[in-house]
């Protein structure tokens, strides 16, 4: 891959014709306003994570003072332990990885499919389903609780793992999303020409629409693993501490009248990081996942 | 199919063609007849799995849901039909209405500069600069961090005695507001906390759906002359337009059932304030099935909310079609 | 570009395969929900699901057992907050599966259960925790027997009350410190009422005589033996002129500066108030002393003191019961651990370690002398014990909790958006039979 360096672009100066090249990312450049402005947002974006690792790290009564304190204190490693001996916090984080990273991988590929199919298929019905589709987003989730724990007490799922899996395979939020994006992103043509150039739909599918689609899956990925990860409504009624998510572990922390707020926040630390760390981690990759989109003409 | 022929312009930037097929003379094959079967039944099979699916883990639920709605049914007790009472109940209750309006109102300060800051954001955030992921990791993290966590921070920046927002308010003379307390206060607190929590994650679906706004057309304008400020109007709002139509319905929906935030900002208590100042038609229908135990009267309101928030999808959807016409008519892009 | 595809497809392809395999045998092999009880390598397992209020576990009471009784094994699960538990606990008894063999039950919630899941709970009396029946407090015992005289769960924990003040706050303000000096003092809760205002006039600024009007008016209605419902289940809250009395005082408490306005356990000033001295003066059920040494924390040792309430009287908050689902399959061993748990010593060892005040009159009797250091030494057994002896059996029914809430709700509503009392007490009440009709 060899790229061809091009003086940044200046606005209002005619460039140099365009050749063929790996097309650097990123119009314009950015200036100091913008800097200032992400450098807030982000201040203000992490600030209650940070005050999560302070609260974490010093006892209870210090932190209903006011003003509160600002900087960690030296309790963090004595209140990891003791979260981690009031609940089984790394069965949780093993189990929150599957329960998490299967539905992600599901809903991506489901998802895209049917979001292909809406956006850019013909058939009949295609109106109706997908109004279906948007309907069942509309259904408060949470009194359906009760018939859902009947539905996994029958099939005897209840307490296992895939009954918190198996509700949220498919989410019609993924499905609207892919079909939003792929509608934006997938011009018709190459749609067509691969028609008539003979190749069938899921072929169509594999070498077209799946490059294309690759940003709007970073993040719809990255979405909806963060929001299995955070799922808490259901799991509580369906899981118990024998076999928990990390949101169900957590829920169970604290004991006695008064629950400890500082084991509570150092055991949400604990359940929270390994998906930070991801993202650190992966965030390059999902970051160019999502800048190295296809383009259009 | 045969391997791809290899082409000359750089990889990932367009996908290779399909190489063509030699046509097929004379009478149709079997595999051509497989073909034309395999178009119009891959969408079915596609949009399957989500059907499939929902007719197993959310069908029966929202069929039980109506069921019980006709009935006064506390759990575990006895289920007695009472037909369309719970809805007359509901629809004489001012607490509904109460909770009705406080939706709608807490929905409008949360998701509107919401999501004009996230798009804000994204176009910033599309910019080339340095520490570029750092920034854009940074937008996924209050959605990151734990719903308990993030309550604590607001509820004591919000507080009362000592929290951080009357302290700002002191050090330009203003007093200290009880927000919890009170009435328009309240709700801007939780909008505050609800736009906190949500503008990243819009952020970043709008970034996604810019990167297939072609950068030559940025280039095109500007050679024009065109301002950066013109360059958003022109190219990149229009570009988006299928994903902000997306983020606004979904916003929509969501502002509808809002119900986690104000029940934290409650202190897991569904009242909503002393006089149900933020009882969201969520908090309301929660308070009915799970804090006061009648299930029939919740699945009633369940309904409600449900038709609800179909006519508000509708007319959203509606009020986006007439403009694009009218956009198109006008000729404005 | 076509292998490199093709190589992330199996990749993926092998990973999802990989997770649902997981997920499945990883669910069969060792995650068995802790549902029923069987027999694991010859030992009975016998489930255990409470909220985070018992105390057991910190005590150390499930090793001993399993020391004591080689042949059981205990699974234990906690959930923290008791309105996240019990949904879950009603999801699971109305689907017929998935309960432990014993749950706990709130008190607020146990006139429901003995009035209409009398028949999803297994009859005590039949169990080899029937001879226990007798141990306990008798309004205790009383809440949780059916008409028809069904045992549906035994008593863990009370909530006798008292009265918990910062001394040195009344001694600022010229008050008597000595928990006996108020005693004498206070006869009658309008002479709490008038020490209140006599507190005002001389304390410091920014600290008011009692945290809220919400918690005065429960700490009254806690010493009523009739409160929202009469014994025939009616709602009498319209006509309790006893509920109508407590009511307008603590709205002249709010009303007239006595309260810091807090509305309790949410408002996140509340909790900074027990170290701030927001407050001078709280209801205290014997749980509270927990509460206020976790808040307050070691600064505010030997600041707070205790005496009884006014008068004398007794009044009870809070508490629980263990109870056993009648779809258990470990019903004598599920009882045995149940009558040990519930026993004196043991609920006297909770009491050591946790602070929760036991409902075993043989218990109460252990715990009598306990001073308490933080509090400068009160006799902390002593009060409670006096109040849990003279506290009423209440009439308890199925609208107390709408009722308590929309009354609490009006007393705040009164502090903090300046509404009229008697308008207050309109809304309440219609509030209380817009719900209920």
């Amino acid at each position: 891959m060899t790229t061809i360096t091009r003086p940044p672009a200046i606005p209002g100066t005619p460039l140099a014709a365009p050749t063929r090249r790996r097309r650097r990312r990123g119009n314009h450049s950015a200036g100091w306003l913008t800097y200032v402005v992400l450098g807030v947002t982000a201040v203000l974006f992490i600030g209650p994570f940070y005050y999560m690792i302070v609260a974490a790290s010093r006892p209870m009564s210090e932190m209903v003072q006011s003003p509160p304190p600002l900087t960690p204190g030296p309790n963090l490693w004595a209140n990891i332990q003791t979260a981690l001996n009031q609940q089984d916090i790394g069965r949780a984080i093993v189990n929150s990885v599957i329960v998490s990273g299967t539905v992600t991988i599901a809903t991506l590929l489901f998802c895209t499919l049917a979001g292909f199919a809406f956006a850019k298929l013909r058939f009949r019905g295609k109106k109706v389903l997908f109004g279906l589709t948007l309907g069942t987003m509309m259904i408060p989730p949470t009194l359906g609780v009760v018939p859902l724990y009947m539905v996994m007490a029958e099939l005897d799922l209840a307490g296992r793992l895939s009954s918190v899996i198996l509700p949220t395979l498919v989410s019609a939020f993924g499905v609207f999303f892919m079909r939003q994006y792929l509608l934006q992103s997938l011009p018709d043509e190459l749609i067509e020409a691969a028609r008539v150039d003979g190749a069938t739909s899921l072929r169509t599918f594999w070498s077209i629409v799946l490059p294309i689609a690759r940003p709007g899956m970073a993040v719809l990925g990255m979405l909806t693993f963060m929001t299995a990860w955070n799922d808490f409504f259901w799991p509580v009624i369906t899981l118990n501490s024998s076999n928990p998510t990390v949101q169900v572990a957590l829920n169970n922390l604290g004991s006695g009248y008064v629950p400890d707020t500082a084991i509570i926040m150092a055991g949400t630390l604990v359940g929270t990081l390994p998906v930070v760390v991801v993202f650190l981690l992966l965030g390059r990759q999902i970051v160019s996942g999502i800048m190295a989109g296809a383009v259009k003409g | 199919m045969t391997s791809t022929v290899p082409v000359r312009s750089a990889p990932d930037a367009v996908p290779p063609p399909i190489p063509p097929r030699v046509a097929e003379p004379g009478p149709p094959t079997w595999r051509s007849r497989l073909f034309r079967w395999e178009a119009g039944a891959a969408p079915y099979v596609y949009v399957a799995p989500f059907f499939l699916l929902f007719a197993a883990f959310g069908l029966f639920p929202l069929i039980y849901t109506v069921w019980v709605s006709l009935h006064e049914f506390r759990l575990n007790s006895e289920m007695t039909w009472v037909g369309l009472d719970n809805f007359v109940w509901l629809f004489t209750n001012e607490k509904f209405y109460n909770a009705l309006l406080k939706t709608f109102t807490i929905g409008v300060l949360s998701t509107v500069p919401q999501l004009m800051l996230a798009l804000g954001l994204a176009h910033l955030l599309n910019y080339r600069m340095r520490a570029r992921n750092f920034f854009r990791i940074s937008m996924i993290m209050p959605y990151a961090t734990s719903v308990a966590a993030s309550t604590l921070v607001f509820a004591q920046i919000f507080g009362r005695d000592g929290g951080f927002a009357n302290w700002m308010l002191s050090l330009v003379g203003l007093d200290a507001i009880d927000w919890r307390n009170g009435d328009l206060t309240a709700q801007i607190a939780i909008a505050v906390i609800v736009t906190w929590r949500w503008t990243g994650y819009n952020a970043l679906i709008y970034l996604a759906g810019m990167q297939s706004i072609s950068y030559d057309l940025y280039e095109a304008a500007s050679l024009d002359g065109a301002s950066r400020w013109q360059q958003f109007r022109h190219i990149t709002l229009p570009g988006l337009r299928p994903t902000i139509l997306f983020t606004v319905v979904v916003s929509t929906i969501g502002a509808t059932q809002l119900f986690g935030e104000p029940l934290l900002f409650g202190g897991g208590t569904p009242n909503g304030g002393a006089v149900n100042q933020y009882q969201t038609v969520g908090l309301f229908m929660y308070q009915q099935g799970w804090q006061y135990g009648s299930l029939g009267r919740a699945a009633a309101v369940a309904w409600v909310t449900f038709l609800l928030i179909v006519v508000l999808v509708l007319l959203n959807t509606a009020i986006m079609r007439l403009r694009t016409a009218q956009r198109l008519s006008g000729g404005d892009d | 570009m076509d292998t490199r595809r093709t190589r992330t497809a199996s990749v993926v392809a092998t990973l999802t395969v990989g997770a649902l395999a997981l997920s499945a045998c990883g669910d069969g092999a060792s995650d068995e929900p802790a549902a029923a009880g069987g027999t694991t390598d010859g030992r009975t397992t016998i489930t255990v699901a409470l909220f985070g209020t018992f105390g057991y576990e910190e005590s150390g009471l499930f090793e001993q057992y399993m020391e004591e009784n080689p042949d059981i094994l205990i699974q234990y699960e906690s959930t923290q907050g008791e309105d996240k538990y019990w949904p879950a606990l009603q999801t699971k008894l109305n689907s017929g599966s998935g309960a432990a063999d014993i749950q706990g039950i709130e008190v607020a919630r146990i006139s429901e259960v003995t009035a209409n899941q009398a028949d999803l709970w297994t009859d005590l009396r039949d169990t080899p925790a029937g001879e226990r029946v007798g141990d306990y407090v008798s309004w205790k015992a009383d809440a949780a027997t059916t008409a028809d005289g069904k045992v549906v769960g035994l008593g863990t924990d009370i909530g006798p009350m008292a009265l918990c003040y910062r001394s040195d706050l009344f001694e600022a303000a010229g008050l008597p410190t000595e928990p006996e000096e108020l005693a004498a003092r206070m006869g009658s809760w309008e002479d709490f009422i008038a020490l209140g205002e006599e507190f005002q006039a001389g304390a410091p600024d920014g600290t008011a005589f009692h945290d809220s009007a919400g918690g005065l008016y429960n700490a009254i209605v806690s010493t009523e033996e009739q409160i929202y419902h009469d014994e025939s289940g009616e709602l009498v809250l319209e006509s309790n002129q006893a509920v109508r009395d407590a009511f307008d005082l603590a709205a002249r408490a709010g009303q007239s500066g006595l309260t810091a306005k807090l509305e309790q356990f949410v408002d996140p000033s509340w909790d900074a108030g027990f170290g701030s001295g927001t407050f001078a003066s709280i209801a205290c059920p014997s749980w509270m002393i927990g509460y206020i040494k976790g808040k307050a924390g070691d600064a505010g040792s030997g600041q707070w003191n205790i005496t009884t309430l006014p008068g004398g009287q007794g009044g009870n908050w809070g508490g629980a019961y263990l109870g056993i689902p009648e779809a258990s399959e470990n019903k004598e061993e599920a009882a045995e651990l149940l009558a040990w748990l519930t026993d004196a010593e043991q609920q006297a060892a909770v009491f050591a370690n946790v602070g929760n005040f036991p409902s075993n009159t043989g218990a109460i009797a252990l715990v009598g002398d306990t001073t308490d250091e933080y509090f400068n030494d009160a006799p902390i057994g002593e009060v409670f014990t006096t109040s849990a002896e003279n506290a009423p059996t209440q009439i308890l029914g199925p609208h107390d909790g709408v009722a308590k809430n929309a009354m609490v709700q009006a007393l705040l509503s009164v502090e903090v958006n300046g509404v009229d009392p008697a308008d207050a007490w309109e809304a309440g009440v219609s509030q209380v039979l817009n719900q209920v009709r």
